[in-house]
């Protein structure tokens, strides 16, 4: 009796061949048409940049899923404090609305340090977050399904919270906050690559550089260093890496903070793109996320990027007249890979275990 | 009771709806499925009761429009959401835990979006005007409707429960594997449980159009999925009071601390003025609470069962191994 079966074998390789060729056909396909439509070029970079912040925002949910295999609904609300906590930390005032209308810092920071700022205060956020959402029902060693309410319930609380302090109104960055740099980037035709000549707004390069350099950043702490080791062996098995003395809730608390982290920087960058619109502001991100993070395969750092970037690139190309169904674009890819490839565009195919 | 009605008359139906929706979600819970497709099916209702009564039933303009053809529209309504329950659950049901719940949120946000671009389903502004039998502020006698609507639902659920079918949702909500091994298909079983929660949202919908008069893309987004998860989970997801109670529970608290707790003559007018401000900081804080100490819901099984010898051991038992059979979330 043979153990392995060998058609099946030979089915999954062809299969194999089949889905890879297909991949690299839709590229093929993807680059030309990138380079043949008016605007193509144009359009890649817009996609570019917005999809580089959706990769960050994403990252936040990927690290505290691949670790707790729990997705944390708050990191939405934790998005939005970021912008908020950039905003006020520039020295900038409160409305007029809320308990704390017209007040503003004693001081102003540089708007690149204030963002860093704001994303540590963010981070603290994330691990306040933990300490009532998470840490308790895991020490009771509830149904995951019950964390997810209750960080539901924190990201109701914290927008409301917000919408208490500071009121409604949409707030927006002081003007140039990277000094006098050009408003925007006439890069030409590109080598003769596009019919148009294309036109970056420096913004866009802002943001995508600075989520290109966290992505950097986060690969490189958890690949190189011992913490991001110790990481991913929490990652792998909690209870074995527990028993091996690594210390697992110091490491929720980090991967929290970190989380809350790049959470509130991808909030300021959005705050700087396209203004911080209120309370809300973080919720329609948080739903695109998750699109990310399954399209990438949950729990996967470079799925969660290629995720943005796609999701990004896909939303720039939506013609002009049905721009409309533009927030409708994640969630049709989302449903069509899960349809074909549950595990996500990078994720590997999980064995169901008995 | 008539302030009381007055009041609360508007609040009264929403319970009732809200017990619907919990249902429509209890459903395919109970079969191990975490779907949060029910706000479409909310919204798919909501649409077909608005068209039908401003479209194809409109010898009513100015006069009360007849409580039968609300419940046709319901029954329509049901219909057509269960037509779109087996299109969008017999390819998406082979996803688990949180791949599905994510696939149920993309149904829901396509649903949405393509509402709010379709000009005969009213665009952004919706549809307005849908007729409306009763003509009272408080709308409490909408509660002739919801309250069958409910009532039915819940006996539906309760009989399922203890029938052979309802045995198979659990049986695949413990262990699909093990109940695949005797017989029990988990396709078949899945998308029915999908089918029947989706005709309950759909029928709730269709009533909820003609009670706020209006239907729009805002009816049925991914904020009404959570909050219908979190009418479950904090009512409790192993039998079908749970949900009701969770869902009755969960939309008269912010009511409640609106009007009675926050105008207790006394208090302190900086307390009043944060319970009314910020009652919904206190409902989000009360369902992280409640859920660490309800982890089961406010209503288990346990509660209905006779304590035979020592009401401590078996208790104590089922706390000291959580079950983690709802998905790999």
């Amino acid at each position: 009796m043979k153990l392995v079966d060998q058609s099946s074998q030979q089915y999954r390789r062809l299969w194999w061949f089949a889905s890879r060729g297909f991949a690299a056909v839709l590229l093929v396909l993807l680059v030309t048409s990138i380079l043949t439509t008016p605007g193509g070029l144009q359009n890649l970079f817009n996609g570019l940049a917005i999809g580089g912040v959706y990769a960050i925002f994403a990252l936040g949910y990927t690290l505290i899923f691949s670790i707790l295999r729990i997705i944390n609904f708050a990191h939405g609300a934790v998005f939005t404090l970021g912008a908020y906590f950039t905003y006020f930390l520039t020295g900038s005032a409160v409305g007029f609305n809320g308990l704390l209308a017209n007040q503003q810092l004693p001081f102003g920071l540089p708007f690149p340090i204030a963002m860093i700022g704001g994303g540590i205060l963010a981070g603290l956020c994330g691990i306040l977050i933990e300490r009532v959402a998470f840490r308790p029902l895991r020490n009771k060693g509830a149904d995951p399904l019950l964390t997810l309410v209750s960080s539901l319930g924190v990201a109701v609380a914290i927008v409301n919270v917000i919408q208490l302090l500071v009121g409604a109104e949409i707030y927006s960055y002081p003007r140039n906050p990277f000094g006098e740099l050009p408003a925007a980037l006439n890069l030409g035709t590109f080598g003769g690559l596009s019919q148009r000549p294309v036109i970056i707004r420096t913004i866009q390069v802002i943001i995508f550089a600075v989520s290109m350099v966290i992505v950097v950043l986060l690969t490189y702490f958890i690949n190189a260093t011992k913490t991001g080791k110790a990481l991913r062996a929490v990652a792998e098995d909690a209870t074995t890496s527990s028993l091996l003395g690594i210390d697992t809730n110091r490491l929720i608390l980090i991967t929290f903070f970190l989380s809350g982290l790049i959470g509130g920087i991808a909030g300021t960058l959005v705050g700087l793109s396209v203004n911080v619109s209120g309370p809300y502001f973080g919720i329609n991100f948080g739903l695109k996320g998750l699109a990310v993070i399954v399209l990438g395969g949950l729990g996967d750092i470079p799925g969660a990027v290629v995720g943005g970037l796609v999701i990004g690139v896909a939303e720039a190309f939506v013609p002009s007249a049905q721009v409309a169904y533009k927030d409708a674009i994640a969630f049709a890819v989302l449903f069509l890979v899960l349809l074909l490839r549950p595990q996500g565009l990078l994720g590997r195919a999980v064995v169901q275990k008995v | 009771m008539e302030g009381f009605l007055s009041t609360y008359g508007a609040a009264i139906v929403q319970m009732a709806l809200a017990g619907v929706l919990a249902l429509s979600l209890y459903l395919p819970l109970m079969a191990g499925q975490l779907s949060l497709a029910s706000p479409g099916f909310y919204a798919v209702g909501g649409y077909v009761a608005a068209l039908l009564s401003t479209q194809v039933f409109t010898g009513y303009p100015n006069g009360a429009y007849p409580i039968p053809l609300i419940a046709l529209e319901m029954v329509v309504a049901g219909a057509i959401s269960a037509l779109f329950a087996l299109i969008i659950g017999i390819p998406s049901l082979r996803l688990r835990g949180i791949y599905l719940a994510l696939a149920t949120i993309a149904f829901v946000e396509v649903l949405r979006v393509f509402a709010l671009n379709q000009p005969w389903l009213g665009g952004a502004v919706g549809i307005y005007n849908i007729p409306q039998p009763f003509f009272s502020a408080t709308r409490v006698e909408y509660l002739v409707l919801a309250l069958p609507l409910l009532v039915g639902a819940a006996l539906f659920v309760a009989r399922l429960e203890r029938s052979r079918i309802g045995r198979a949702f659990v049986a695949l909500r413990e262990d699909e594997l093990a109940a695949s091994a005797v017989g029990i298909r988990p396709t078949y079983y899945k998308v029915l449980a999908f089918t029947l929660g989706a005709i309950l949202a759909g029928m709730a919908g269709a009533l909820n159009a003609h009670i706020l008069n209006t239907w729009n893309a805002r009816q049925g987004t991914f904020d009404l999925a959570i909050l219908i998860l979190a009418y479950v989970l904090v009512g409790g997801s192993r039998t079908f009071l749970g949900p009701i109670i969770g869902g009755a529970f969960l939309v008269a608290l912010p009511e409640i601390i609106l009007r009675e707790v926050a105008g207790t003559p006394g208090l302190n007018p900086a307390i009043a003025a944060f319970l009314r401000d910020g009652r919904l900081i206190l409902f989000g804080v009360l369902i992280a609470v409640s859920v660490f100490f309800f982890p089961y819901g406010l209503i288990t099984p346990n509660l209905f069962k006779r304590r035979r010898k020592p009401p401590v051991a078996p208790l104590e038992a089922t706390k000291a191994t959580p079950k983690v059979s709802r998905g790999e979330l």
